[in-house]
């Protein structure tokens, strides 16, 4: 069968629908049967006139990362198009407003500004909205409409996707944008005719509707519903926010609390105190929060009170940029705060594993009573995918306390040394376990002790947790090697890793000899795994978003050899393109 | 260091188990100086927990860092050391988590106004059910003699050697203006009247604002000592029904020794009454 693969993208001024048009074309293709990822990225300010860009990729087969370069770039705004005009293919399909409301100078136009190998359709996008809904607002649907008749698509079961997208709307909003998107549909099939070669024909994909059409922040907030959590406490962060307010109206529903707090300290400090009380807590924040939080990492660790942090990293340091994506908070996530203090930290790989890692992150922090760092990014929190429904935990993962024994409450050491690390633990209001919680280094029973055994003692202690936790973590995924080495092993993390999978399986097609490494478990590391998986590699590359290679730093330190980086800091997601480029040079 | 195990000790401890309210009090020596105006504070905590029947382990003491911050381990219930300025936040979180315990938060003058000053409107406007003690001694004990919030004007410290810069905040008045909805004072040397206002402050469904005036024996030989404090404290000057906020702005104003009730709103819901209601 022949393997469709196109991106599209829709590029307007903030207000003009780009965001929203994107989102219908990724819910009709989903229910086509086609796999989507979709990525938008917007201005920091809410008003104004900032560029939006609708990213959608639409395959007819697996996928996993969004794409580089654009097929097809719909340009709601010509000023803003210009400049989005670089990241459309030598060869592809611009749509552009031929009769724009206020004329442009001849300069400001898309259409001069493109290359002359790019295919252009002129659609009068603002006449037609303006005769579909007596105004401008449905532009957007217009170009929805001659996307739809240039590439043939169900003109009804797109006319479905909006209604479903405005279903919550009144009457007259849903019928302008049906009757705009119409307009631009009959405008397109009477007045143009395709001369490029894209085509979604070809394929025969069964069409459906049961798939899930979500973003990561969604699966964590619902992951955490269906995990069992009680409490949330936090502080409103892009591109963390959506977590909370997500939460703030399904929490009560499951017999839970929200905290909205005054800071980012409160917030964390609200969840040591709930997981203190003993039921399962989290907060979610970005980089500058989780800088405030510092002080409370390493209170979890050292009290041994469960605490779940999800860290959706965005561009840093300080405020950074905060719309766009990085993975720079590697460093912070492991090593945060001060002292030597293991935490764990997790970072899924693609939209469904951020609904895996919240399941076993909130679980971890329960049973090994330490603080859990759950790793997103700005593109991983926002980027739309169509998923299977997640299948739910079962019990083993929602009761995960180590509770004290009849024996163990006789004469009850909070500390306990164990060998597993894990000392049971009395959640307050039992009886007979009354004990002292503190941040001081402590003996078995909590008092403060700071003799160089005791301390080394209870070191040890925190540190056999993470052997403990590595027995029961998720394997890292290493795609089959052909034969029993490779020229270049490709080793990733974090929303980059769906991007080197897909770079390793085109570069084996091309003939290049390569493998590919990635785990959701950051911290401890399956060390073993990665040591064993570098020695069959001639070569290593390591992939990631952030200007020093941090988690390249890591990695040499655990190889003992030098790799090759791929960092890049534009502020986009990693697409295969990138990485392929580069095994290309190696 | 030499390991103090002497007899003595063992004696004043039978002495201490033999007392029936002493029971609330663990097996830990308090590490406070002799003298210390806390012992009195931690007496008339044990007397009101023994007086409203509280269940060991349904009592939880948030602290923060500082001399106070080790209260919680010298309490024979459940016991949580956080961090600088933090118990607040830490309490906030037990109490929404788990409504069935009592929970109380402690902390100095310096944790809960200086490096967690910002928590303090906040809990108060939200009216979480914690009953939050200050040991407000006007220094910075456990370093040694620094300037404090409320250490007054021109005073010689540690940190302040030629006089204190800073004009002190007034504890009272804050809790007032950030709408606590139970505000109190307590005065070390009279555990009495201590363990009243812990009562009540402790049986007001809402957040309970109870500052103690307590001498810093080593560090402060001159301002709030035991001598100035016996001179000047002297029962509140005002109607025992404490319901009028502009007679308790007044009273935090002028009777900066006056020890009782200055507020209380009985109708004010809690926070998690609120919650409950909203999402009814």
């Amino acid at each position: 069968m022949k393997d469709i693969n196109i991106v599209i993208e829709i590029c307007g001024s903030a207000g003009e629908g780009t965001i929203s048009a994107g989102e219908i074309l990724s819910r009709f293709m989903s229910s086509q049967g086609y796999e989507i990822m979709s990525f938008d990225s917007y201005p920091a300010e809410i008003r104004g006139f900032g560029k939006c860009v609708a990213h959608t990729r639409i395959s007819s087969s697996v996928i996993n990362s969004p794409g580089k370069l654009a097929d097809v770039l719909i340009a709601l705004n010509d000023g803003h198009s210009i400049s989005q005009l670089s990241a459309l293919k030598k060869g592809g399909i611009l749509i552009y407003d031929s009769q724009p409301a206020k004329p442009h100078e001849e300069d400001k136009s898309v259409l001069g500004w493109a290359d002359p190998s790019v295919v252009s359709y002129g659609v009068p996008l603002a006449m037609l909205a303006q005769k579909a809904a007596g105004n401008l607002r449905g532009r957007n649907m217009v170009a929805l409409g001659a996307i739809a008749a240039l590439f043939d698509l169900d003109r009804e079961g797109f006319t479905d996707s909006i209604k479903a997208r405005y279903a919550k709307k009144k009457q007259i909003v849903i019928d302008s944008n049906v009757n705009s998107f119409l307009e631009g549909f009959d405008w397109t099939k009477d007045h143009i005719e395709k001369k490029d070669t894209f085509t979604f024909d070809g394929v025969s994909l069964e069409p459906r509707g049961e798939k899930l059409i979500i973003n990561g922040n969604q699966l964590v907030a619902q992951a955490a519903l269906d995990a069992d959590l009680k409490f949330y406490a936090g502080y409103p962060i892009t591109p963390a926010t959506k977590i909370m307010e997500i939460l703030s109206k399904e929490l009560p529903g499951y017999g839970g609390t929200l905290l909205q707090t005054e800071d980012e300290i409160s917030a964390i400090g609200a969840v040591v105190g709930a997981g203190y009380g003993g039921i399962r807590a989290m907060t979610a924040t970005s980089g500058p929060g989780f800088a405030l939080m510092t002080e409370f990492t390493g209170l979890s660790v050292m009290a041994e009170v469960p605490a779940v942090i999800v860290d959706s990293q965005r561009g840093g340091p300080s405020t950074g940029i905060p719309t766009k994506t990085e993975q720079s908070d590697f460093n912070a996530a492991l090593y945060s705060g001060t002292g030597d203090c293991p935490r764990v930290v997790l970072a899924p790989t693609d939209t469904a594993s951020c609904y895996d890692a919240t399941v076993l992150g909130l679980y971890l922090a329960e049973k090994y009573q330490t603080l859990v760092v759950i790793l997103l990014d700005f593109f991983l929190s926002n980027s739309i995918r169509n998923i299977d429904t997640p299948k739910k935990p079962g019990p083993q993962m929602l009761n995960a306390n180590v509770n004290p024994t009849e024996e163990d409450l006789k004469d009850y050491k909070r500390y306990k040394f164990t060998d597993d690390g894990i000392s049971p633990r009395a959640i307050p209001g039992t009886p007979g376990g009354i004990s002292f919680y503190t941040g001081l280094e402590h003996d078995e029973r909590g008092r403060p002790d700071y003799s160089d055994k005791g301390h080394l003692a209870m070191s040890e202690k925190r540190y056999r947790k993470h052997a403990s936790v590595l027995k029961e973590a998720p394997a890292p995924v290493i795609s089959d090697f052909d034969g029993d080495r490779a020229d270049i092993g490709v080793i990733s993390w974090g929303s980059s890793a769906g991007a080197a999978h897909e770079a390793v399986a085109t570069a084996k097609k091309e003939g290049i000899n390569a493998a590919s490494f990635s785990s959701v478990m950051l911290y401890p590391f399956p060390d073993e795994a990665l040591i064993e998986f570098a020695g069959r590699c001639d070569n290593i590359l390591i992939p990631e978003l952030n200007f020093q290679g941090q988690f390249a730093d890591y990695a040499q330190g655990v190889i003992k050899r030098e790799v090759t980086r791929l960092n890049f800091i534009t502020g986009r997601p990693m697409a295969a393109e990138d990485i392929l480029d580069k095994m290309r040079e190696m | 260091m030499v390991e103090i195990q002497s007899k003595y000790l063992d004696e004043k401890l039978d002495q201490v188990r033999a007392m029936d309210f002493l029971q609330y009090r663990s097996g830990d020596l308090p590490t406070w100086c002799p003298g210390c105006g806390y012992f009195g504070i931690m007496d008339a905590f044990y007397k009101a927990c023994r007086q409203m029947e509280l269940k060991h382990e349904n009592i939880c003491t948030v602290s923060g860092i500082g001399c106070s911050g080790r209260t919680p381990i010298f309490i024979n219930s459940y016991g949580f050391h956080t961090l600088h300025g933090r118990s607040i936040p830490v309490a906030s979180g037990l109490k929404l988590a788990r409504p069935d315990l009592t929970v109380f938060a402690v902390a100095g003058d310096g944790d809960a106004l200086g490096i967690g000053g910002g928590h303090l409107p906040h809990v108060a406007r939200k009216n979480i059910d914690i009953t939050f003690i200050l040991f407000d001694n006007s220094i910075y004990g456990l370093t040694k003699g620094q300037s404090s919030s409320t250490t007054p004007y021109e005073m010689k410290t540690n940190s302040h050697p030629v006089g204190n810069p800073d004009s002190p905040l007034n504890p009272i008045r804050l809790a007032l203006s950030y709408g606590a909805s139970f505000v109190a004072r307590g005065y070390a040397g009279d555990p009495e009247g201590m363990k009243e206002v812990i009562m009540e402050g402790t049986k007001h469904p809402g957040f309970s604002f109870i500052q103690i005036l307590t001498p810093c024996v080593t560090f402060d030989k001159s301002n709030r000592t035991w001598k100035n404090l016996k001179e000047n404290v002297h029962p509140l000057r005002m109607s025992p029904e404490a319901d009028n906020m502009e007679t308790a702005m007044r009273a935090a104003e002028n009777q900066p020794f006056g020890v009782g009730v200055f507020f209380k709103d009985k109708d004010r819901r809690s926070y998690q009454d609120i919650l409950d209601g909203l999402n009814a």
